[in-house]
């Protein structure tokens, strides 16, 4: 079988897949990045590798996220996109047709409208902690509920309680008043994910157009309690497709796909990556003032790469 | 003669070439900072008010590099340089007006602070005629000098004599922007260093208006290297600065009121021109973190772009602002902008 590999690495998650020829989901993993992305990208891409067992021939593969630079080296991609059109490419290949793509990560989240299947406007939040997961994992943790809870408590919820949720530190203050005064954990979830869904909307969902088919995807997707707040703010369904976790992804893998259609060729490196050897060095560059932090990429002890500069004084890359 | 140490940041991009000619014919040596480092920009951060925006803090980190080398350091009260507006009461944004103070009280230590105001409601102290109230801006800028140069010891016909010289050499300046040069390509046309910038394309895939203040368009360390960012990916810009003031002027009837500052009004009338040109693919705004202004500005835009179907795209600038996350979405943009324009 011909297969098609796309990986997103963010900084907190790792995701790999291979779609078939077309473009269906074959094999997905959801992995911690931990600081650590080489490795994790080698070892991911191996173990995918020993399930398939040889079945799948790789005709090419797309890497995207906030390291697909480096991510392509490893794996030797034949293209890396930006997240915004991965992400784009991966929900219209999925809900033809769709409009508004709600996306929430653990560390960042985004919107993406369409019209006619093309991008025609996005936002991105990658500072502010009260409209991403992050913000439902620190209230989880104080709630001593574990996050997977989440959703089943919101559900049954009778009056969610208002929580002032404008940024995640009064949003904490604000709880923990709510707790005092004798609200059940069950309002208290669910006016937390309503907070969320009304950051979301203030901060990434300003001014936007957003109009159905929805697609409500990323990591936080699997908040049943997240989804029934927006269906409520939103007064109409979002939908959740079934990898929300891994549409970037995807979205690299489809890419990959249209990329051999036009090239016929790949340079991936193959499953054994991990019997390479990846080092990335750095130094401090005392060109100027601005003392980059200048990183190089080795390949079993080759130079192959080296960015982080300010001025491309160090810029290198070899193809 | 003096030292006159002028910072890389604000009001630089747009009026250097006025004030180093004026300088140097008076027989001063002038000193410029450095463009923005994160030295520079760590210095400013820890000096300045919390509050103030990031090209105020910036700012500071330039006068904070000047300091030792300089006798004096220029800093004009910039309040306004034309009536326009509602009522005629147009002024730079507070920050501006308040900045020689904010100097003064942050570095104690520093060289005396030049700080002439350029204020075009400005009266003398006792007008001597009706027309006094009415002065025109060439006359407010060559009082301005005459001020300047008394604080350096300069008489009067010597200073008007550089005022001259200085307002010839900032006509030129005009000139090289509406052919289309870029502030900084400008700059190192009229005074060419070792290795000038230059944003020439031979064939741009796209033209994008790049609209904002000058020194956050202009600053590469804050805005992560846009100008170049974009000339990579084969993109012509084109930004407010490189549109004539009159051509400016007209978008003002668009609005039913303008904005109060003159940098506010400069970024809106050149979006709205640009808004409305077919050779233009795309807005990009870049917009100051906690800048007073810039909320309403960038509302504005974001509203008249839908309106009139152009692609926009607002990016923030603060000091965390990383290059990755300006990459991504300047990537996202001219994504957008090929598969509409292959969509047709
Ligand atoms: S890489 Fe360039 S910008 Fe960075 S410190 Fe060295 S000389 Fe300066
Ligand atoms: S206009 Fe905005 S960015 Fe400029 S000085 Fe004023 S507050 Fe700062």
């Amino acid at each position: 079988m011909k297969g098609f590999l796309g990986v997103d690495v963010g900084s907190v998650s790792t995701n790999i897949v291979v779609v078939d020829a077309d473009g269906k989901l074959l094999v997905d993993r959801y992995l911690r990045t931990s600081g650590r992305p080489i490795e994790v990208v080698q070892q991911g891409i191996y173990d995918i590798g020993k399930e398939l067992a040889g079945d799948v021939e790789i005709l090419a593969a797309g890497t995207t996220g906030s390291a697909r630079f480096l991510t392509s080296m490893i794996v030797g991609a034949d293209v890396v996109k930006n997240e915004i059109t991965a992400h784009a490419v991966a929900a219209s290949n999925i809900v033809p047709g769709v409009r508004t793509i709600i996306e929430i990560g653990g560390q960042d989240s985004k919107i993406i409208i369409l019209r006619d299947g093309v991008v025609t406007d996005f936002a991105m939040n990658t500072v502010c902690a009260a409209g991403t997961g992050s913000f439902l994992d620190q209230q989880a943790s104080r709630l001593l509920i574990p996050i997977e809870e989440f959703g089943n408590y919101a559900l049954k919820a009778k009056n969610p309680v208002r929580i002032a949720g404008r940024c995640a530190v009064f949003a904490e203050s604000d709880m923990v008043h709510k707790q005092q005064l004798g609200y059940n954990t069950e309002d208290i979830i669910a006016g937390l994910c309503e907070a969320l869904v009304r950051n979301y909307m203030n901060n990434v969902g300003k001014g936007k157009e957003i109009l159905d088919p929805i697609i409500f995807q990323g990591g936080v997707a699997a908040n049943a309690g997240l989804v029934q707040a927006f269906n409520h703010y939103l007064n109409t369904e979002v939908t959740v497709p079934p990898y929300f976790g891994v549409m970037g992804a995807i979205g690299a893998a489809l890419l990959a796909k249209d990329i051999y259609a036009k090239k016929g060729s790949t340079n991936f490196k193959g499953f054994n990556l991990r019997d390479i050897k990846y080092v990335t060095t750095s130094f401090e560059c005392k060109g100027c003032s601005n003392a980059c932090e200048v990183v190089q990429f080795y390949q079993n002890g080759e130079l192959l790469a080296r960015w982080g500069d300010r001025c491309g004084k160090w810029e290198l890359q070899i193809d | 003669m003096a030292k006159v140490g002028i910072p890389h940041a604000l009001a630089y991009y747009l009026y250097y070439p006025f004030w180093k000619t004026f300088f140097e014919k008076l027989g001063h040596e002038v000193v410029v900072s450095t463009p923005t480092t994160r030295a520079i920009l760590d210095r400013g951060v820890e000096e300045t008010v919390n509050d103030a925006c990031i090209p105020i803090k910036i700012y500071h980190g330039h006068v904070a590099s000047l300091i030792d080398q300089v006798d004096y350091i220029f800093c004009p009260r910039l309040i306004s340089v034309r009536r326009h507006g509602d009522f005629g009461t147009e002024t730079f944004c507070p920050k501006f007006l308040g900045l020689p103070d904010l100097i003064r009280l942050t570095f104690t230590g520093a060289p005396p602070i030049i700080d002439t105001p350029i204020d075009i409601n400005q009266l003398e102290s006792k007008p001597k005629s009706k027309k006094d109230k009415k002065r025109k801006p060439a006359e407010i800028m060559e009082a301005a000098c005459v001020e300047t140069g008394d604080r350096l010891g300069n008489s009067i016909t010597q200073s008007r004599a550089a005022y001259q010289k200085a307002a010839q050499v900032h006509q030129r300046f005009l000139t090289l922007l509406e052919q289309g040069k870029l502030p900084p390509e400008a700059i190192d046309i009229l005074f060419p260093p070792e290795n000038p910038i230059s944003y020439e394309l031979e064939n741009p895939e796209f033209n994008l208006a790049v609209v904002g203040y000058p020194y956050a368009i202009y600053d590469h360390y804050i805005n992560v290297g846009l100008l170049n960012i974009l000339h990579k990916e084969n993109i012509k810009v084109y930004t407010q600065d490189t549109l004539s003031d009159k051509i400016l002027n007209q978008e003002a009837s668009e609005l039913p009121k303008s904005m109060f500052w003159y940098f506010s009004n400069r970024a809106v009338y050149g979006a709205l021109y640009y808004m409305k040109k077919g050779y233009i693919d795309g807005i990009v705004h870049i917009t100051a973190f906690a800048c007073g202004p810039d909320s309403m500005v960038d509302r504005l835009l974001e509203i008249e772009a839908r309106r009139r179907g152009k692609p926009y795209l607002p990016i923030s600038i603060d000091e965390h602002t990383g290059e990755s996350g300006v990459r991504t979405r300047v990537e996202a943009f001219v994504d957008m902008l090929r598969y509409r324009r292959d969509k047709k």
